[in-house]
């Protein structure tokens, strides 16, 4: 018995030191319940082809992830891998918090990236790659084929075709007079000043009308964000919620396929064609952005895997992310889910964004008109100062103040930070 | 004139019992209003439970078919009520359960002690302490959340149970709670029990505990609540699905791109239920307390 006992006690020793030997990479990442399903079982087949590797996932929801992130960071518990937001990339490569991926990353894999993939994961002091993706997003213009043939509005066929901004207000005014249509179009206001999402869609508006949030060289806003073009463009805004053409933020995000589909038309990202589609089937139209300004413009930028530079195994993580990006499994769900491909042999696979496919015309924008937002460490408080400003604009606020107040607290953060060095350099 | 009399009174009378009448019409109506204003989202909750497809959910919402289902299924409870796999619901629901248990359990008991010890104890500047406690109510947990990760962390605490069960033991509001309940209760109870022999700590558990069901009710349910929808706290400082809680579980239905509404109804209806109870346990001490609070000022 006190044999079979000590035998029992060497091998759980030894166990448990088997156990130990393997080396434990912990993955952050957010998601709804199928991606979260999804990486667990990347996770498992990982583990199953490395049995020297244990793969811990840490979920945290969208919403609070940046929070999460923060306590991470003042915790001294940054994960091995992290998915990070896109235009937050800049902030936490200057704050020192990622690692150079491509030495990491599979070759075929990088090879595989589109133009904008790269872009959204590279930083410009650099020019090194810090993350990757499969994915990448877009903002498209949804339209109610029955609405705009009822008004006689031209469908534009690509990006190149899309609808001037003469077109597109004039439009607007006639759909605000047809019978049935509630809203002339819903800009998703819905989804609140929590979410990225007034810079992600209303940014390239800006950018087509000729201005931007920030200038890119010299990295001031005064001058750019308050500047006369996003003036008109941002007064341009505020006239259509004042005529109330604009579904309310009360309204919630569902009024373009609501019963009696109130909205005629929908700025909205690539996520939106599968619960609008679902709906409506053929009614739905899915157009380029409209050129606001001198040229077109569309967001880009989506959650994209980064290797932290607290990784003890930073070449473990990386095989880790390029077997997540290659698996198949993933790669099927990311397509039933509508994903945005951000490497070519997905987009390839994905009937939705290939030519002649209902939202070709999203995946033709990131090639022609993709502009990414502002790559700069400053980048927190220019898309919560933008934020603010639009808000309080579309509440009947004094458009050139609180463009000058979102561009002055802008700049007045960059320069508390010294200019965020060597940002301040690139001129 | 005494014949003329009658008749106005009983006319007044009259008057009045109609008066009275229409005021409780008034009164029914309004309640009546309050209730449908309250109950409504929670048999929307409850409707969109039943319904399986989040798009029709979407778009039923803002029209009166958010409140009709015409073929109720339960196959979003199935799939928020397994215990193994990625999204463990029924195992979140349990931790929920078992953080809330023992919150609840060890706040009562340290509370209710340091409220009766600011009452009745005799330690010098008691007063102090308890202005100290009062003081200590003001500051919002959110200023002290991320000093607190820190420290959790520091001590090897995370994602664990404890983590989530010892900083919320013990809180200002509760020891005030118990503290005003039992400075209430006559003076003569403690001495003649002192007289009696008997210890500071039976006075407290026999006599005094006994006696403060309203109080224990009162910060059972609304520690209770505050345990159960501990939300920020738990996604902090937990990292995997050993410890974590069903509100943090129910934030993955509110995804980036989309909502899945099915399931987020079906789990937040679940999640209703225990809280639901505890206050059904409860509220008869519940609402005595609050109406003992309001007479005794």
């Amino acid at each position: 018995m006190g044999n079979r006992l000590l035998s029992f006690l060497m091998a759980s020793v030894a166990l448990g030191g088997l156990a130990e030997a393997k080396t434990v990479i912990h993955v952050m990442h957010q998601g709804d319940p199928g991606w979260v399903s999804t990486y667990g079982e990347v996770a498992k087949r990982f583990e199953a082809a490395n049995p020297d590797v244990d793969i811990e996932l840490i979920y945290a929801p969208h919403d609070a992830y940046n929070e999460k992130f923060s306590a991470a960071v003042m915790s001294k518990q940054l994960p091995d891998v992290m998915e990070l937001d896109a235009p937050f990339l800049a902030n936490y490569v200057w704050s020192g918090y990622l690692q150079p991926i491509k030495p990491l990353i599979d070759q075929d894999i990088l090879d595989d990236m589109t133009e904008s993939n790269v872009a959204q994961g590279t930083y410009p002091v650099d020019k090194e790659l810090y993350a990757v993706g499969l994915t990448d997003s877009s903002v498209v213009l949804y339209g109610n084929r029955k609405y705009l043939e009822a008004i006689g509005a031209r469908i534009p066929k690509g990006v190149d075709d899309a609808w001037t901004r003469e077109e597109f207000e004039g439009y607007l005014e006639k759909l605000s007079k047809l019978e049935g249509v509630k809203w002339p179009i819903d800009t998703f206001r819905g989804y609140g000043i929590k979410t990225e999402w007034i810079t992600y869609a209303y940014g390239p508006i800006l950018q087509s009308a000729g201005c931007d949030l920030i200038d890119r060289k010299t990295w001031k806003s005064v001058g750019t964000l308050d500047s006369d073009p996003c003036v008109d463009a941002l007064t341009m805004m505020q006239k259509w919620v004042k005529n109330g053409w604009v579904v309310p933020q009360s309204s919630g995000t569902n009024q373009f396929f609501a019963e009696g589909h109130p909205a005629a038309l929908a700025l909205g990202g690539h996520w939106f064609y599968a619960e609008a589609a679902a709906s409506m089937k053929d009614d739905i139209v899915v157009m380029p952005l409209p050129k606001f300004g001198p040229k077109g413009a569309s967001p880009n930028g989506t959650w994209i895997w980064g290797i932290t530079t607290a990784s003890e195994h930073p070449e473990i993580a990386g095989k880790f992310v390029s077997f997540m990006l290659k698996d198949k499994a993933l790669r099927n769900y990311a397509k039933e889910d509508s994903a945005y491909p951000g490497l070519k042999s997905f987009a390839a696979d994905s009937p939705l964004y290939a030519n002649g496919g209902p939202m070709a015309v999203a995946f033709e924008q990131a090639s022609k008109t993709a502009i990414a937002r502002p790559p700069h460490p400053a980048y927190p408080i220019i898309t919560s100062a933008f934020m603010g400003a639009v808000d309080e604009i579309f509440n009947g606020g004094d458009v050139k103040a609180a463009l000058t107040a979102a561009a002055e607290k802008i700049d007045e953060d960059i320069e508390e930070n010294d200019g965020y060095p060597p940002f301040d350099e690139q001129q | 004139m005494s014949d003329l009399a009658i008749p106005t009174l009983q006319t007044e009378a009259r008057r009045e019992r109609s008066a009275i009448g229409s005021l409780r019409l008034v009164q029914t109506a309004c309640i009546l209003v309050i209730a449908l204003v309250i109950v409504s989202p929670l048999f929307m909750l409850l409707i969109a439970s039943l319904k399986d497809d989040r798009f029709q959910i979407l778009a039923d919402m803002g029209s009166f078919r958010a409140f009709w289902v015409s073929n109720p299924r339960l196959s979003n409870f199935a799939e928020v009520s397994n215990l193994s796999g990625e999204l463990a619901f029924g195992r979140y629901l349990l931790n929920s359960l078992f953080i809330l248990g023992c919150t609840v359990g060890a706040g009562l008991i340290v509370n209710s002690m340091a409220g009766f010890v600011l009452a009745w104890g005799t330690l010098r500047g008691r007063a102090l302490v308890l202005s100290l406690v009062i003081a200590l109510y003001v500051i919002p947990q959110e200023s002290i959340i991320m000093p607190l990760v820190i420290m959790v962390s520091r001590a090897g605490m995370t994602d664990t149970f404890a983590v989530q069960i010892v900083p919320w033991v013990a809180s200002p509001l509760y020891i005030f709670l118990f503290y005003q309940f039992f400075a209430q209760l006559p003076k003569e109870l403690f001495e003649a029990a002192e007289m009696d022999g008997a210890s500071v700590f039976r006075i407290y558990r026999s006599i005094f505990l006994p006696l403060s069901l309203p109080a224990l009710a009162t910060v059972s349910i609304l520690m209770g609540i505050e345990s159960w929808n501990q939300y920020l706290w738990p996604i902090l400082v937990t990292q995997t699905d050993y410890a974590r809680p069903i509100a943090v579980a129910i934030a993955t239905f509110f995804g980036q791109d989309s909502i899945y509404w099915d399931r987020a109804m079906a789990a937040s209806v679940l999640m209703m239920i225990p809280i639901l109870a505890l206050y059904l346990a409860f509220q008869r001490w519940f609402v005595s307390s609050f109406v003992g609070s309001a007479v005794k000022g």
